[in-house]
């Protein structure tokens, strides 16, 4: 408990530093590149395409998408409202669990609470995604599915994501610190996420062996997350209120792992120079 | 005067591990994994207000692992360092961002050392000045030579005006006009009253600059005094050890090598 505390004191009072060094890191990542920042931009689309040409056009066949409130909706559109959270998710968890080692030999002489690298490298990606949500939702005012009160969910959800993201690199960037393979590891699962997350294909019920297992895909919070975008963007239901054990078991979630980071980088944030 | 840096029976231990299965051993174990070797053993000394103290020692006998710990980079494993006032500490690899601009740096460097917006912006023509890279400061790092690297770093680390300076053998890659220009600075650093610490391996600078001299010998003290005293006795001692024959040199590099195991660290 004490050392969550210690944490979000440190994170609060680092909070100008977080936002001036996020934007550094989002200068020196695009300062090789001719187009720059477009890169964040034209990375995204390119690979829609390509899911978009397999998954829907090759696999679905075109088929749309079901959702809660009886509508259907193009695949494409169900899969860009949710592949926007994994543009965010994806690379924030694999800097940030990378952000402590690489940085360390720069910042150790520094006079900054340690737990604040994570934090500017998960905000870092934050601002894209900031760019690319606005992107879609301009997009989506040339569809069906325009503006509605239900957009005002979305806040809550980046919240949440900032802050699910926030715990599990305390974790990630700890451990990967301590053991580098722990990297790999983390590099590994993203990728099975990319597919046990609902984001290429949707289902109801998984079932196998008469026994529907369609509760293991809800066990990953990013579920809950991707889920809550969509309903945000599409307007199709007040996600939280209607699913209340998926929001008090995200939440749960969230905490169990601040808890376990927090321990683990107080515990071993004064020998992080140690271990390289 | 007052004390600045109190050094306390401080030793440094590392493990040294053969293979990546004794370093997994060693982080899972709670007593530890790997045979010991101390970097530094039993250090204590304290300096004053305007003390400027050269640190002098072979390669390996923990010059660099004594400033990094006086700096608050890197923990001692046991024993209590104590610092009033800031540090900054100047080494070679100064640490900075190779795809940032030198003004950008200026910026990220004082952002994590805790100056505000507006304090940066006092300073930004000072450190730029001091520097002297001209049109270069809004050209990214890594199109820098090692000369300017040093010197961005340096006139950083000089301008957020520590109260305890730890210069790490960074004056040997700047040129005589700007070596000039450090020293002044480093001058009017000791007569404002702060604590400098000196790494360097040539004696003249030593000699030129420091009062006091720390000789490190495989991680202990071997003397620690006024540099009138100690530096003769280490040019002395190097004397020696050129002159003695390889053999000899070995014996001598294997008998302190059992030291640095933790055979005169009885006491932990």
């Amino acid at each position: 408990m004490k050392s969550m505390i210690t944490i979000v004191k440190e994170q609060i009072s680092s909070f100008y530093l977080i936002l001036r060094l996020s934007a550094f890191e989002l200068k020196s990542a695009n300062t090789n590149n001719y187009l720059g920042r477009l890169w964040e931009i034209l990375n995204p689309m390119i690979q829609l395409t390509i899911y978009w040409f397999v998954f829907g056009a090759g696999i679905r066949k075109g088929r749309e998408v079901p959702m809660d409130n009886g509508i259907d909706v193009p695949f494409f559109i169900w899969m860009v409202t949710g592949m926007i959270v994994w543009f965010f998710v994806n690379p924030a968890i694999s800097a940030s669990s990378r952000s402590i080692y690489s940085r360390i030999q720069l910042i150790a002489k520094m006079s900054f609470p340690m737990s604040a690298i994570p934090s500017f490298v998960i905000m870092a990606n934050f601002y894209t995604h900031l760019i690319l949500v606005a992107v879609v939702t301009v997009f989506l005012q040339f569809t069906d599915f325009k503006l509605s009160i239900y957009f005002i969910q979305l806040p809550y959800f980046m919240i949440a994501t900032l802050l699910f993201l926030l715990a599990l690199a305390l974790v990630t960037s700890t451990l990967s610190t301590i053991v580098r393979d722990v990297q790999q590891v983390v590099q590994s699962v993203l990728k099975m996420l990319l597919y046990l997350t609902p984001l290429l294909w949707q289902t109801e019920h998984l079932m196998i062996n008469g026994i529907d297992f369609i509760f293991i895909l809800k066990l990953n919070p990013l579920y809950y997350i991707v889920e809550g975008y969509r309903a945000a963007l599409l307007g199709t239901t007040w996600y939280p209120a209607e699913y209340p054990q998926l929001t008090l078991y995200f939440w749960i979630t969230v905490v169990v792992l601040f808890f376990i980071g927090s321990v683990l980088h107080l515990k071993f944030r004064n020998r992080f120079v140690d271990y390289l | 005067m007052s004390e600045t840096v109190i050094v306390k029976n401080v030793f440094k231990k590392y493990k040294m591990h053969r293979s990546p299965k004794e370093k997994l051993l060693d982080v899972v174990l709670p007593g530890g994994y790997g045979e010991d070797f101390y970097a530094l053993q039993d250090i204590s000394f304290t300096a004053q207000q305007g003390d400027v103290i050269g640190l002098v020692g072979v390669n390996g006998s923990g010059k660099s692992t004594l400033s990094n710990i006086i700096a608050g980079v890197i923990p001692p494993t046991s024993g209590e360092v104590t610092t009033i006032g800031t540090t900054s500490i100047i080494a070679i690899s100064s640490g900075l961002n190779n795809q940032l601009t030198g003004r950008e740096n200026i910026e990220l460097k004082c952002l994590m050392l805790g100056f505000k917006k507006k304090e940066i912006k006092e300073m930004e023509p000072e450190i730029i000045e001091f520097a002297d890279i001209g049109k270069f400061i809004d050209q990214p790092v890594k199109k820098y030579s090692s000369g300017m690297k040093s010197r961005l770093g340096f006139a950083i680390s000089v301008t957020v005006n520590p109260d305890i300076l730890i210069v790490d053998e960074a004056l040997s890659v700047g040129d005589q006009v700007f070596a000039q220009k450090s020293k002044n600075k480093m001058f009017e650093f000791k007569e404002k009253g702060k604590t400098i610490f000196f790494v360097s391996h040539s004696m003249g600078q030593i000699k030129e600059f420091c009062e006091k001299a720390v000789w490190l010998e495989y991680g202990e003290i071997k003397k620690f005094g006024p540099v009138k005293e100690v530096i003769p006795e280490y040019e002395k001692f190097l004397k020696e050890y050129k002159s003695m024959t390889p053999e000899q040199q070995k014996k001598f590099r294997e008998k302190v090598m059992q030291k640095q195991k933790g055979l005169a660290a009885k006491g932990i």
